[in-house]
């Protein structure tokens, strides 16, 4: 390895350790996907605008504030030792891990003398809050800067100090009438701002450095340490456990009511005002907090558009999956939809700039970067102790440093903390043991927290003379369901108030139980003795249920000609239409009207259709499902991070690429071209028959190019096998994929031959 | 997981369970800020309702005691939103003080300048304040401080009064206690009062209301204005006074639709108050012909509309309710909260049943089949008379006699609601009739003689729902009511509630005709007696056993004569 400094960003990374390497490909992953072929390929990666901006918009203020120094530097290049002078109020580790952090991810790159790569320069636009140079913005400066800048009036000067702060852009106030201009405007004329177009105005970077004074990088930008509050972990998880309780709770309600009445889909999506009322007063939670859980349910993918004709909230499959998992499960299944939903719930109501206020699980809601920085707000609180917490204002601002180029993106980070506080995930600030398990592991890391935590379900009532059955807990879902029909939910939380009603006796009745079956389950449910008033209410019920009769039919057949109907009863060829009377004037039969009609035209009689208008359908007996999604498959845009043995594995990848490129260049090969396969193939064969490593143009499947050098084993059936050395691995190439081959003679004289393919 | 004896539900309803352990602990610790709803046999259920965390408040307890009890003796784990909401609604009571002030007069005071800006700028309050005397300050109308203190409580600021009472005319009044004691829940009701300066003391039926209301006096010895419901608990206060306190007959004065007497204790009607000619009240001078020293509301749970508007202007005497509940089914507890004052004390009926005060009851309701005429004449009646039909059917006539007949001994009310109907009891059971158009006389007289023994069986109407005593009524038995008013069960049962001589049990039948309205009456009826933690049982008419046979009543005595 050469003792001179590398010239370029490629030469340095080949100076690079594997681990560092590796390092880089864990800090910038989207780099690594697919493998670059060798350092150069990786070089070009970095140097994709997106990547640079994703790899600076994850660096913290005082990173950002190193870089800026680099970056502000007269001339490319600067030694670290300078950044010390540049920023004296930083501590010196600070500085090295800044510093660290930026050649790690290749934004600064050089080991004595710090280079800033020209797509890292771009993508700063004003370093350390700074404008372009007064040149650069084809301004003419006063001679005498500082002379120029005490003759300004007040206001002048404390529009050109706002300017010199976070932000050189300003917009330029609307022109007032009376004709003197604006402070800004005057500026403008002085040529000591810069217009840059109709509405923006930019301050020189002279004049920012020259108000700016001893701190032209402005203020050191230090690590917010807010205060810790510390509570009882033990504490925090047993509120969690109660907000965990109540949204598990309220979630399997919502899905009940869905499930008797489906809530419609609005033309444009979502839930409409009347259905999100209407669930409210049902589940006795006040609007907004019904659309919470809406959008609670759906991020779960519990809920979705289903239905005969797809216009339908419905729950769906998982939900029958769901309410039969105990409850530490479905808090998961909700907390982890929650934490990778890519919608913003709390944006529902809120009016967009037409005025229209959002409706719940409306598609105006997706946010795609919602689930990454749930993820960021959460894991600051995750590198606390167990119990310790932050207001939310705080996480806000440490957020804001931690990420300042991301600082527009966290006005939702309140709300999302509000959510995570309703589900149990935080408490007032502090994270849950569930949600710290759910940072870490997911679904089962959240359900492991929440275990042992949750009340175990009860399989057992209490009943109360008031006719009241008293659930002392969650209920198994068996003898929820059969509740559901039996009595009336009064009050639900951690227990379950039922009232045994007339109506809801009836309605037993109506679904099929006798009396008896009644006294039975009651008997059965009850831990404590079936008080004698509820044993008469449903004995008075039963008395009273089933006198009038109702059956069903397929199709009848009316007329106002009593006769003509005993004629169609009697007539020997309407049997096959089996028609039995009913009352006069109606006959029924079990057969569809289209086969009853068929029958009675072919027997010769002219009945006509009818609409059946007010006839009540029944319902289907399944209960309605909607297909749902996997949870899971649709959000996490996210990069899944790379394991150690993959970036392994890329690193590999590259130095065998690299080390092929060298072996290309250092042994001259002899290219030929416009070789046929044929001497492709007598090449390898050669190589085979000599055992001459070869070097090898590649594109694999996927299409992505490589050099490698390959020492050969066999060739056959169009396959070449071979070891590659640099890889460690045996591999097998399809001699169709391979573009360009050339032996590699052992003693670095010229090899035979090289035929692009 | 804790196994403690209470379930936090999402609505802010409490599960008491009540054969835990820890039960009884409980009660203690959440009876302060939560009102007990129902009590029936295993689970009691409280409700956390704002005016009651303002109630605890008020005496003294704070959001940290209130949340402590949740999560101490909650069996599962209580939402942190439930417990921060409960928190900011305490905090919510006494950021804002009615105080005198020396050189203004009344002024409202606040901690929270934020709070003082909002109800200064609403437009419901504003009209009754005056002048800012500083950014914590503001003047109120002497006159507005009870309209102020509902307005406040409507915009969600309940603001503590501590203006503090005149004292009214002094004039000695002590209790008279040979041969009687006040018992101790009557001691802490009257201290809990005292110490409050004004406000509502909740007791059962036939707790002993009256002498909690004589014990106010002997405190406050000052004049006394006591407004009670109709004319006979009128006098019935007026004999309870002269008998317990050191009052005599001539320093209590009656005001009512037949005499108007003032006097340093005067007991008025509501009725005469409210009574309006030519859309006037005439009788609003009661108020200002004494200097008053405390004011004692009776009943408050059926205190009407116009005497609220008068309580407004009352402010600055002290005020004293009594009720057996603090429901209205007007919905006006927040009228109650803000013009006579919070909860001061209060104990659930079965705990002073339990200590012996007041009779344990066993409720039975009989079933009667109506015959094939009467169903019919059901069937086909109008809506509105259906009710009727079946609480007055005929068939009820045998069965009711039976009831009686179980009772020989026991001084026995019938109790309806409809007059034909009563007429025709009275002449079929040959017992004396009592009902809106006996006069007072008439009445006091079969009173007595029923108090006396020399009348066994009294027939009622609705008019002896309130505040007649009849202390040694044993058996009631309900013929037909009003359409299942849950008040007038609570009053009717109370009628039997009063402790017996010999510690005897009460008995409380309803007489009801099966598969009709009268029975789904008497069901929501029953439901509140059941929720009261009476357990009732279920009678045909037929299964009616008699004395001494198989399951008769316990105990015979011995035959008369």
């Amino acid at each position: 390895m050469s003792t001179e400094a590398p010239a370029t960003l490629a030469a340095w990374l080949r100076t690079r350790s594997d681990e560092q390497l590796s390092a880089l490909l864990a800090a910038r992953p989207d780099v690594a996907r697919p493998a670059p072929s060798d350092v150069v390929a990786l070089a070009s990666r970095l140097a994709v605008p997106v990547s640079v901006d994703r790899a600076l918009d994850e660096l913290d203020a005082a990173t950002l504030q190193v870089l800026d120094v680099v970056l502000l530097a007269p001339t490319d290049g600067m030694a670290p030792d300078e950044l010390i002078t540049a920023l004296p109020q930083v501590p010196d580790e600070v500085l090295t891990e800044a510093l660290d952090a930026l050649t790690t991810r290749a934004l600064l790159w050089g080991d004595d003398v710090l280079h800033a790569p020209d797509p890292v320069r771009r993508a700063v636009r004003h370093p350390a809050g700074l404008g372009r140079r007064a040149v650069d913005l084809r301004l003419q400066l006063p001679a005498d800067l500082p002379a120029a800048l005490a003759e300004l009036t007040p206001e002048e000067r404390q529009v050109l100090e706002r300017l010199a702060g976070e932000r050189p852009v300003g917009h330029l106030p609307d022109a007032p009438g009376n004709g003197t201009g604006s402070p800004a405007r005057r500026l403008l004329q002085r040529g000591l701002l810069a217009r840059i177009d109709a509405l923006n105005v930019e301050l020189p970077r002279e004049i920012g450095l020259l108000l700016r004074g001893d701190l032209p990088y402005g203020p050191p930008r230090r690590r917010p340490e807010p205060a810790v509050g510390v509570r009882d972990p033990q504490v925090v998880d047993r509120q969690a456990a109660g907000a965990a309780l109540e949204s598990v709770g309220r979630i399997g309600e919502l899905l009940a009511l869905l499930e008797e009445e489906p809530a419609g889909l609005l033309r444009s999506g979502g839930v409409g005002v009347r259905d999100q009322k209407r669930l409210a007063k049902a589940l006795k939670v006040s609007e907004p907090d019904a659309a919470w859980l809406l959008e609670l349910a759906f991020a779960a993918g519990l809920l979705d558009v289903g239905g005969p004709h797809r216009d339908e909230w419905l729950p769906t499959r998982a939900y029958d999956i769901w309410r039969e998992q105990d409850l530490a499960d479905r808090w998961a299944v909700l907390a982890a939809g929650w934490l990778d939903g890519v919608r913003l719930p709390s944006l529902v109501g809120v009016r967009d700039v037409a005025g229209k206020s959002a409706n719940p699980l409306s598609p105006d809601l997706v946010r795609h970067t919602a689930p990454s920085i749930r993820r960021s707000a959460l894991g600051v609180l995750a590198e606390l102790p167990a119990g310790a917490g932050l207001p939310a204002e705080e996480l806000t601002a440490l957020l804001r440093w931690r990420t300042p180029r991301r600082a527009d993106r966290l006005a939702p980070v309140p709300a999302m903390l509000a959510e995570a506080a309703r589900l149990g995930v935080l408490v007032s600030g502090a994270l849950s043991t569930g949600g710290r398990g759910l940072l870490a592991t997911g679904e089962d890391g959240a359900a492991d927290g929440m275990r042992g935590l949750l009340p175990e379900p009860v399989d057992h009532v209490l009943a109360q003379p008031d006719l009241s059955l008293i659930a002392p807990g969650p209920l198994v879902a068996e003898l929820a369901d059969t509740l559901s029909v039996v009595a009336d939910v009064e009050s639900s939380g951690g227990a379950t108030v039922f009232r045994v009603s007339e109506a809801s006796v009836r309605r037993a009745l109506d679904v099929g139980w006798s009396a008896s079956d009644l006294h039975d389950f009651l008997a059965k449910a009850s831990r404590t003795p079936v008080p004698q008033a509820l044993d008469y209410l449903v004995d008075d019920v039963a008395r009273q249920h089933g006198r009038l009769r109702v059956g069903s039919i397929e199709s009848y057949v009316r007329s106002d000609d009593h006769g003509l109907l005993s004629q169609v009863l009697g007539d020997r060829r309407t049997a096959p239409a089996e028609l039995r009377r009913l009352a006069p004037g109606v006959l029924v039969s079990g057969l569809g009207a289209d086969e009853v009609l068929t029958v009675l035209r072919e027997a010769g009689y002219a009945p006509a259709g009818e609409n059946p208008g007010g006839a009540v359908l029944t319902r289907p007996p399944a209960r309605p499902r909607a297909a749902g999604r996997r949870t899971g498959t649709e959000h996490a845009p996210t990069a899944r991070p790379l394991t150690g043995d993959e970036r392994a594995a890329v690193v590999r990848e590259v130095r065998a690429g690299d080390a092929a490129l060298a072996a290309r260049r250092g042994e001259a090969v002899r290219q030929v071209p416009g070789v046929t396969t044929a001497s492709t193939l007598e090449l390898l064969s050669k190589a085979v028959r000599e055992g001459i490593p070869v070097w090898l143009g590649y594109v694999d499947a996927q299409g992505s190019g490589s050099q490698r050098v390959v020492q050969p084993v066999s060739l056959v059936g169009g396959f070449l096998q071979g070891y590659d050395e640099r890889r460690g691995e045996n591999r097998t190439f399809a001699v169709h994929r391979i573009t360009s081959v050339a032996l590699v003679e052992e003693d670095g004289a010229p090899g035979s031959g090289m035929l692009p393919g | 997981m804790n196994d403690g004896p209470l379930i936090v539900q999402s609505d802010k309803t409490l599960l008491l369970e009540v054969d835990h352990p820890l039960a009884r602990e409980c009660r203690a610790a959440i009876a302060p800020f939560a009102e007990l709803e129902r009590s029936p046999e295993h689970v009691h259920t409280y409700r956390v309702t704002p005016l009651a965390l303002w109630n605890a408040r008020a005496a003294g307890h704070d959001a940290e005691q209130v949340v402590d009890a949740l999560v101490r003796y909650s069996r599962y784990p209580v939402p942190h939103a439930l417990l921060v909401d409960v928190a900011d609604t305490m905090d919510r009571f006494g950021r804002l003080t009615l105080a005198n002030n020396p050189v203004h007069g009344l002024v409202l005071t606040s901690t929270d300048r934020a709070v003082l800006e909002e109800v200064v700028r609403s437009k419901k309050v504003a009209p009754m304040l005056g002048a800012r005397i500083d950014a914590d300050t503001v003047v109120v109308h002497p006159s507005e401080r009870g309209r102020l203190k509902q307005a406040l409580l409507k915009v969600g600021w309940p603001a503590e009064d501590l203006a503090g009472y005149v004292d009214g005319q002094a004039h000695p009044i002590f209790l008279d206690q040979a041969g009687w004691q006040l018992r101790d829940y009557q001691q802490e009701a009257v201290e809990g009062f005292w110490a409050g300066g004004s406000g509502v003391v909740v007791l059962p039926c036939g707790a002993g209301k009256t002498l909690v209301g004589a014990a106010a006096m002997a405190e406050a010895k000052a004049t006394t204005l006591i407004l009670v419901t109709n004319t006979v608990s009128g006098r019935q206060w007026k004999r309870e006074l002269i008998a317990r306190t050191t009052l005599t007959e001539d320093e209590i004065g009656e005001y009512s639709g037949e005499r108007k007497e003032i006097r340093p204790v005067t007991i008025a009607t509501y009725q005469v108050i409210t009574t309006r000619r030519k859309g006037e009240y005439r009788h609003l001078d009661l108020f200002d012909a004494q200097d008053w020293g405390l004011i004692v509301y009776d009943e408050v749970h059926l205190l009407p509309a116009p005497i609220f508007r008068l309580t407004a202007d009352l402010q600055s005497r002290r005020r004293l309710g009594l009720t057996a509940t603090l429901v209205r089914e007007d919905g006006r507890e927040d009228d109650v909260f803000s013009l006579i004052g919070p909860k001061r004390y209060d104990a659930p009926w079965k705990d002073i049943e339990a200590q012996g005060y007041i009779a344990p009851a066993e409720c039975i309701e009989v079933r009667v089949a109506l015959d094939d005429e009467e169903r019919m004449t059901y069937a086909v009646a109008e809506p509105e008379e259906r009710y009727r039909i079946a609480a007055t059917a005929h068939s009820k006539l045998p069965v009711i006699r039976r009831v009686l007949e179980r009772h020989p001994e026991e001084q026995k009310l019938v109790i309806g609601a409809y007059l034909d109907q009563l007429e025709e009891l009275g002449t079929a059971l040959d017992a004396p009739v009592i009902q809106g158009s006996t006069t007072n006389r008439e009445r006091e007289k079969l009173f007595d003689a029923f108090r006396a023994g020399e009348i066994k069986t009294l027939v009622v109407s609705k008019v002896a729902n309130f505040s007649i005593d009849l202390p040694e009524a044993a058996v009631a038995v309900q013929v037909s009511g009003t359409f299942g008013s849950r008040q007038e069960e609570a009053q009717r049962l109370g009628r039997v509630l009063r402790p017996k001589a010999d510690g005897r049990q009460a008995h409380f039948y309803t007489v009801v005709s099966r598969d009709t309205l009268d029975s789904e009456y008497a069901a929501h009826r029953q439901r509140f007696l059941a929720e009261q933690g009476y357990a009732y049982t279920i009678v045909d008419a037929d299964d009616l056993a008699g004395p001494g046979e198989v399951n008769g009543p316990d105990w015979v005595d011995e035959p008369a004569d």
